[in-house]
Parts: structure tokens; sequence; C-alpha cells
């Protein structure tokens, strides 16, 4: 009622990406325990099957640890695989999406730097990092003089 | 014994009415089972069959007992709630609690208690002084207090406001449920409980149209919206039913692959509701 899943996504996938959010924002942390599944599928009203099953995905990918008689676990190291893959994903998919946008409105590497000061400070981490990243790419559309 | 419930070949008439026409399914134990259904498809019957409240034909199983015969036995494990409110409107919250300890033996007063605590029903209250949501809370609360493999809801949250049927639903299953209990519920307001469950059956006219897990429900069925150059292509695979939303085709398909779909247009998991209509209306070719 008050949870709206993406109809076009299995349920247990989209709970495993919302632990995945929640690693890569820091609100959870290496070793910290996750919920139990039956805290979350009461919270969510979801059937306790469906919450086991997106926390085994996360087991499966090595994000999250069963500890016997003590529930499951943000494995060590987590995040940063996470935040590896992330990235990759992002040079690969969104991007060139991005690149090719930015250069359809003719913007120039210096236009979006200014806008970038301008910018409230949060988003800016992110961006820059992913800034440095795609350099290469950046760099070939940005030579103008 | 692994089957919770089995049915074979269940049927009941009044009159010349089939109430219950030749249905056959089984439960297995930590399983939430929805059985839905129009206004007199059978769902009540069907629970009252479960319960041994009405005799039918057929072979029916509950707990591996005959629930007509040997009622008074599977009653240990089994509670249930009924649409209809049937706690009598004159006894007090205290005594109720006294008279279900004294005739339940898996009733635990203590658990009943600790639930009550947190609800806004006040022990020293009279039945008839409770608002229809405290009502609910109190029915809730001395069912979840026996100790029962199977529980059985007849429409549980009718009349409640959107609170208190979110409420119930988190209390079972943060208080109740477990991998042992097994829960079967009916309700018109299928699209609360549809994440829920984990198996569903739909009947019509006394007979299961659907009978399925959830996970086999959500592989084998699909709904596409079709992307306008492919109605034609789309058609030609057998839509089992069709819809329009702002002009453009949503069409549901039966078995058939996913990748198949995919080429058609966006895919969607359809809801509960979607596919209760679709099934209902029956699939003109």
């Amino acid at each position: 009622m008050d949870t709206n899943w993406n109809d076009s996504l299995p349920i247990y996938r989209q709970l495993r990406d919302r632990v995945v959010a929640m690693i890569l924002e820091g609100v959870l942390n290496d070793g910290d325990p996750l919920p139990s599944v039956r805290s979350v599928a009461a919270e969510y009203r979801l059937n306790p099957l469906t919450v086991l099953k997106g926390y085994q995905q996360l087991v499966d990918e090595r994000l999250v640890e069963k500890r016997r008689g003590r529930g499951m676990f943000v494995t060590e190291g987590a995040r940063r695989a996470l935040l590896k893959d992330e990235r990759q994903l992002f040079l690969e998919e969104e991007w060139p999406k991005i690149a090719g946008r930015i250069q359809r409105l003719g913007f120039e590497p210096k236009d979006l730097l200014d806008a970038l000061d301008k910018m409230p400070p949060e988003p800016a981490p992110s961006l820059s990092a992913a800034r440095d990243d795609a350099g290469e790419d950046s760099g070939e559309e940005g030579e103008r003089d | 014994m692994t089957e919770l419930i089995t049915a074979r070949g269940l049927g009941k008439s009044f009159g010349a009415t089939r109430a219950l026409d030749g249905v056959s399914f089984s439960v297995q134990p930590g399983r939430i089972v929805g059985l839905i259904g129009p206004n007199g498809a059978g769902k009540t019957t069907a629970l009252k069959a479960l319960l041994g409240l009405t005799r039918f034909d057929g072979e029916l199983s509950v707990l591996g007992l005959d629930p007509y015969r040997q009622r008074h036995k599977l009653m240990q494990d089994v509670c249930f709630i009924a649409d209809v409110a049937v706690l009598p409107r004159w006894i007090r919250v205290s005594r109720l609690i006294d008279f279900v300890a004294a005739t339940h033996p898996r009733f635990r007063r203590e658990v009943c208690e600790h639930f009550l605590a947190r609800s806004d029903v006040r022990k020293t209250s009279r039945v008839r002084e409770l608002s229809k949501g405290m009502v609910t809370q109190l029915h809730l609360a001395l069912v979840m207090a026996i100790d029962a493999k199977l529980l059985v809801l007849d429409e549980p949250t009718l009349g409640l406001d959107i609170l208190y049927r979110k409420a119930f639903y988190e209390a079972l299953l943060n208080d109740y449920f477990d991998e042992q209990r097994t829960i079967l519920v009916t309700t018109h307001q299928v699209e609360e409980i549809e994440h829920l469950l984990t198996d569903l059956m739909f009947i019509q006219h006394g007979r299961l149209v659907l009978n399925s897990s959830m996970d086999a429900v959500q592989d084998s069925f699909v709904e596409v919206l079709i992307a306008p150059e492919r109605v034609a292509e789309a058609e030609r695979l057998q839509p089992v039913y069709r819809r329009e939303l702002f002009g453009r085709k949503l069409f549901l398909f039966e078995g058939v692959a996913r990748e198949r779909l995919a080429t058609l247009g966006e895919l969607h998991r359809p809801s509960v509701a979607d596919l209760f209509v679709a099934k209902m209306k029956g699939a003109p070719a």
C-alpha cells in the first residue's frame, strides 16, 4: 500500500537492489547485520520466501554472508566490490548516453564544469569521480583547440 | 505426510446449484495461500468443508484428518477468522480470554495479553464498546495466541480502514507466520495481499480455474505493452486477455517465452487483480 514495486522486475530482485543501494550509500556498512527476513516481510507485507530469495541472491553474489544462528551480515569488502561494478556499469552503459546527449546539446567541458561549480555541493563528488574515469571519452570529444 | 491439505473431487450442492464442482488441490505446510473468487463462487463453502462445518462429496484430508468426522481433533490445530464478527457483544474482553483459555488446549494466555497490550483494546471493555477495528484486533490476538498449524481467514479485513488492514497483515507476518504454519486466506482486496501470497487459487462457479505457486504464476503470465506496429504479430501468439491503456494495447500471455514477448513491447508483471479479471472473463480467442 505504501511501497510501490516496479512491475517489470521481480520483487526479490528489487529487494536485492535496495540492499545494494543501501550498501553503496553507506547506510549499511561492511559487517553490519541485515534486518531479519521476518521483519522485512512484515514491514513490506511480502511473503517471507520472496525476502529469502532476495537475500539468497545477495549471498550468491557474496555481498552478504550467513552467520549460523545470527542472521545475515554485509560481507567485508562488499561496498568496494559493488562500487567497482557500479563504476564499470556507469562507464559502459550510462556514460555513453550522457556523453551523446552532451554532444547533441553542444556543450563544451568548460560549460559543464562552470555549471558544476554553481551546483549545491552534495551531488558533486559522484559526478567528479565519474568525470575522472571518463577522461578519455570526453577528452576525444573535447579536442577543440 | 507432507501435504497439509489434500482435496480430491470436492463437491457440494445446494439444491440444483453446484457450489463446489469437483475441486482438487493440495496445500503444503509453510505456505500462504490465497483463495480468490467472485461472490458465490464457492469460496466460503470450500472453507466450511475444510473446517468440518459442512458435509461434502469427494475426498478431503486436513492435517491427515477427515474434517467432518474428526472436527473436534482437527480444531486443536486449526484456527479461523470469519468475515462476520462472531464475538458476543455483551462479553467483557477479560471474560472472553478466560473463556478461550478454558476451551482451547493450545491457547497461550500470555501471548494473547502481550498482543492486546500493544493494541487499543482494554481488557475491561465489553465487545460492544469496541470499534470494528478494535474487535478485529481482539479477534486476531485471540487467534494468534492459539498455537495452531493452519489459520483460515475469510475476508479478515472487510470493513477495516487502511491502517488497520496494514497492521493486521504486519502482525500476522511478524508474530504468527513461520515455516511450520500455513495460512489460507480469502479476500476481495487482492491488491493488498498479492505480495504476501506464496500460492494462488482462483475459483469460479465451484471450479478452480487457477491453482499455482506465485513463482509459477510469474513465470507463465506476462503482460506486454504492445508496440503499435507489433499488434498483428502479437495477436497471432494468442493473448489470453486484451485491454487498452491510453490508446496502447496491453496483452496478457500465458506460457509464451519472455524472450519472444520482449520483441513485441515492454514486459510487465500482471497484478493478481488483472489476472483475476482476465481469468474470470475467460479467453475469447
